[in-house]
């Protein structure tokens, strides 16, 4: 026994010179930006939205390969799991596509404890099953959309749609509302987006990440809400624009603010995030954006972590991470088809990051962007 | 004699003795452990319950009793309540139990008969063990991209031709809702209603089954009149088993009830279930009002089920009871 825990020990000496070794030269490789100072040693949890996990994991693996002395965990549970797992603190940040509220807030120890950062941007697409119908084809005005969720207007033949379709050939046929059942950041961007667009909406139903709809089904998860419209004849329901492009689905062509009609695109987030210079945790939706190109249905998904870090070592990786994230990680974003960050809200992001202290010093030492 | 008997009775105390005090110890390490687990069973369920009904404090005191009977379950207005996911609880386990226990009650008839077709028992035996053991998120994406399609282009549409003038086959058929999740329920319970059967059924005395059988009775008469009733009991069991199967099958359910807050007389219509709603938005109920409805959601499905357990003992109760008076 004595024998094998030396060997063992000897074994493991072995490795951490060999990790050694490689740290020093990862760390010295000239893609580290000049100025930031390499960080330090430290294993990061993170729970939260589900919505951008695809973004987060392949940004975190990323990472891993430049700094192989900080890994990052990142466990998709839920905006609402992100928040209280935060509160609690069990992780080391949290993710929401809605930012903390004003009562969450409190709950973490008030508005000035907690740093809120905007970490990407997404668009959702209304993917529908019409035979017939090839993708784009289908225009869809924030009237009739509202119609369509609303329950108002029922068939796919209704002369509301057939006027903005000239052309195009719809059948007369039911329309099926697919729906997220479960809670989601994607529900609250969609019902923003039509609480912004329809008075009847606003009033009737309102704004969240479950609601009461008037009418369809719910699925759980934007894979099962695209399923179940593929597998519908006749079927409308909002997905995140990620999960269309991957599996090939047919989208509506949205009309935005502006009055043009748009397929929703990576691009089209851009330029509707672009409209929006003042984005904070208290004022973030970017629905309805105007300009030609902006796609309507879009929105930011959040990190958030405590301005106070307990352990320094830890708390340095971790802004040393988001500050990353922010920056060069974003063309991550862009490979699981979601948008980066404009410049602005990169700037925003960064003064966030460097308002985060542990014993009174900050922690993320890169020059103030101008 | 007596002397040799003496000579080996001697000893004999003294081993018996320190034997006995063995078995005393050893009896009182029995003691405490089994006092031990039984206790900790009271435990668990204590803490179950307290973790269950503490955050449900806020919801079951704003909405009280009125709970059970609104049917709105709105998260944006904070109004909630739980009578549709109820009504699609009892609903689709209704259903569930309707297909299993015809189905499960003749598959168990058949394995516990030993007379005939002794080839097919193992393999039928085994299936069924591996039904059992399908993880139900297997079946729920099974049902949902394979039943679903088949529900709405064949089943449904059948049964609204042949029944279509019952309320129940009425309306447009969209593949998921009542029906499917009931069916798909009554998948999952089959194996528990067929293997505890079967195995009341095999434990009827075959003094009793051979004497009916003496006595002229045929085959049929020897089941309706003699084994069936004797395992009455038993089979109540495995259909009570059954039902706690079916009303706190949550993943499969999810995946082809439709998710949607009504109340439906019609079988093709969306529904909701208990459990459902809480895997649905758990994740994401903020406020303690809302998650407070959603482990009060928990309460009602402990409550159901405590008393549809109640009825049931209720039932047997009354029946054993009739039935010896009978005698």
């Amino acid at each position: 026994m004595k024998r094998v825990l030396a060997a063992l020990s000897v074994g493991a000496s072995i490795l951490l010179a060999a990790c050694g070794g490689s740290n020093t030269g990862t760390g010295g490789s000239p893609s580290a930006t000049a100025g930031t100072p390499v960080p330090p040693a430290a294993a990061l949890q993170g729970t939260g939205a589900t919505f951008p996990a695809p973004f987060y994991d392949a940004a975190r693996f990323a990472y891993n390969l430049k700094y192989s002395q900080v890994t990052v965990n990142y466990n998709p549970l839920g905006s609402g799991a992100g928040i209280s797992a935060l509160t609690k603190k069990v992780v080391d940040f949290g993710a929401s596509d809605v930012p903390m509220n004003a009562t969450e807030l409190t709950a973490a120890g008030g508005a000035d404890a907690v740093v809120q950062i905007a970490s990407t941007l997404g668009t959702e697409s209304l993917a529908y099953n019409l035979s017939g119908v090839a993708s784009g084809q289908l225009k869809l005005t924030p009237k009739t959309i509202a119609g369509i969720f609303l329950g108002t207007i029922k068939n796919w033949n209704d002369p509301a749609l057939a006027a903005d379709n000239r052309g195009v050939s719809l059948p007369n046929q039911a329309i099926s509302v697919v729906h997220r059942s479960d809670g989601s950041g994607t529900t609250y961007i969609f019902t923003d987006y039509l609480s912004t667009v329809s008075a009847d909406w606003k009033s009737k139903v309102g704004k969240g990440k479950s609601v009461s709809w008037p009418v369809g089904q719910g699925a759980k998860g934007n894979e099962a809400v695209a399923t179940t419209v593929k597998q519908t004849p006749g079927a409308i329901g909002y997905v995140e624009l990620a999960y269309v492009i991957q599996t090939n689905m047919t989208q509506a062509s949205l009309q935005n603010h502006d009055g043009s009609f748009v397929i929703p695109s990576p691009e089209g987030a851009t330029a509707a995030a672009s409209q929006f210079l003042a984005i904070n945790p208290t004022q973030f939706s970017i629905v309805d954006a105007p300009g030609k190109t902006s796609a309507p249905i879009s929105g930011y998904s959040w990190l958030m972590l405590y301005k106070d870090q307990a352990d320094k070592t830890k708390g340095t990786a971790l802004v040393d991470y988001l500050d990353w994230l922010v920056t060069d990680g974003q063309q991550y974003a862009v490979n699981v088809h979601y948008s980066k960050l404009p410049a602005n809200i990169v700037k925003d992001d960064i003064i966030s990051l460097k308002t985060v202290t542990s014993g009174g010093s900050t922690l993320l030492n890169v020059p103030a962007p101008s | 004699m007596s002397r040799g008997t003496a000579e080996r009775v001697v000893p004999t105390p003294l081993v018996a003795a320190s034997r006995q005090r063995r078995l005393v110890s050893g009896d009182r390490l029995f003691r405490v452990i089994a006092y031990g687990a039984a206790g900790l069973i009271i435990l668990i369920a204590a803490i179950f319950v307290i973790a269950l009904v503490v955050p449900a404090l806020p919801a079951i005191t704003k909405f009280g009793l009125g709970f059970f009977t609104s049917r709105v379950w709105d998260p944006v207005r904070n109004q909630f309540g739980a009578l549709a996911p109820i009504y699609g609880t009892l609903v689709t386990s209704a259903i569930a139990l309707v297909i299993a226990f015809p189905i499960g009650l003749g598959a168990a008839l058949f394995l516990a008969d030993d007379a005939r077709l002794q080839l097919l028992r193992g393999p039928l035996s085994f299936l069924i063990e591996l039904l059992a053991g399908i993880p139900s998120v297997v079946i729920g994406l099974w049902a949902f991209f394979t039943l679903t399609p088949l529900m709405r282009d064949k089943v449904d549409p059948f049964l609204s031709h042949i029944l279509g003038f019952l309320p129940l086959f009425k309306g447009t058929a969209s593949g998921y809702g009542f029906l499917t999740a009931g069916l798909v329920l009554g998948i999952m319970v089959l194996p528990i209603m067929i293997a505890l059967s079967r195995d009341v059924i095999r434990a009827v005395p075959r003094e009793l089954r051979e004497a009916s059988l003496a006595l002229g009775a045929t085959n049929a008469e020897t089941t309706w009149s003699v084994i069936l009733p004797y395992a009455r009991v038993g089979i109540t069991g495995a259909v009570l088993l059954s039902l706690g199967r079916a009303l706190g099958e949550t993943i499969a359910v999810t995946m082809v009830i439709g998710n949607t807050m009504q109340i439906s007389a019609s079988l093709f219509a969306t529904g909701y279930t208990l459990p459902s709603v809480i895997a649905n938005e758990f994740t994401e109920a903020n406020g303690n009002l809302y998650l407070g409805s959603l482990f009060y959601l928990g309460v009602v499905l402990v409550l159901i089920t405590i008393v549809v357990n109640v009825l049931a003992r209720l039932l047997i109760w009354r029946f054993s009871g009739s039935a010896r008076a009978a005698a």
